[in-house]
């Protein structure tokens, strides 16, 4: 995900999600993503939800580039304690598929 | 910055596409300002949650209606008010979305109040100190 996100962009979040139903793994590289808002959360949340209803593996890709804004929307929410969140992609896909709760 | 005052005010309908045009004025106001970059992020995500609110909320069912944001500044304090003339506050009804919206703005906020608009409506005033004021070591 690049830019800025917020109930404009949702649904086709949404759905993306949705088509990725019976992959192996979901990961979501954040450190591109400028601005999201709980619009977008809950379209995460539910993914992950999902996911773990599939025994999909569900990470999250936020770095030290990260953008400031999307690290303080995830501490004041409290999700950074709910997802998998690794430092890069490659840290998340070896993380999920040694078995990082989804 | 003491004393110095700035005021804006945008109407934009009540479509999500609108949100972004509402952020990218609120963050322009407070560049203008010289908000602390902390501080922008914060007032950019507000006001999203804010208008988030009026166009999920404020006329559903009616597929039109407006967003009203003025944003005026004095001292080191930023007042945001976005405004709508819908159905006023009521229950939120459950859905996909995790009842965030307000949370985050009280999180974010000074200062938060949610009255009944002039004619109808609903009016969320928000206030922001523009700069961090770190604690003496």
């Amino acid at each position: 995900m690049s830019g800025e996100h917020d109930l404009s962009t949702a649904p086709e979040l949404r759905a993306r999600l949705h088509e990725l139903g019976e992959t192996s793994a979901i990961i979501i590289d954040l450190d591109e993503t400028t601005f999201v808002d709980s619009s977008i959360l809950g379209v995460l949340v539910g993914g992950l939800r999902r996911a773990r209803e599939r025994d999909v593996p569900f990470g999250l890709v936020l770095g030290d580039q990260a953008h400031p804004a999307i690290r303080r929307i995830f501490e004041l929410t409290g999700l950074h304690e709910v997802f998998p969140i690794f430092a890069t992609r490659a840290e998340a896909q070896a993380g999920l598929s040694e078995g990082e709760p989804a | 910055m003491s004393g110095r005052t700035a005021d804006v005010a945008l109407v934009v309908p009540a479509v999500p596409d609108s949100i972004a045009v509402i952020r990218q004025t609120v963050s322009g106001v407070c560049e203008a300002l010289g908000a602390d970059p902390r501080v922008i992020g914060d007032v950019k995500l507000a006001a999203t949650e804010a208008c988030t609110n009026v166009v999920l909320h404020a006329y559903a069912g009616t597929g039109d209606g407006s967003i009203e944001l003025d944003a005026s500044a004095e001292g080191d304090e930023l007042l945001l008010l976005v405004r709508d003339h819908g159905a006023g506050m009521t229950p939120a009804p459950m859905g996909e979305g995790l009842g965030l919206g307000l949370p985050l703005i009280a999180a974010l906020t000074s200062s938060l109040t949610i009255v009944e608009a002039d004619g109808g409506g609903t009016e969320v005033s928000m206030t922001f100190a523009l700069h961090d004021h770190p604690t003496e070591p």
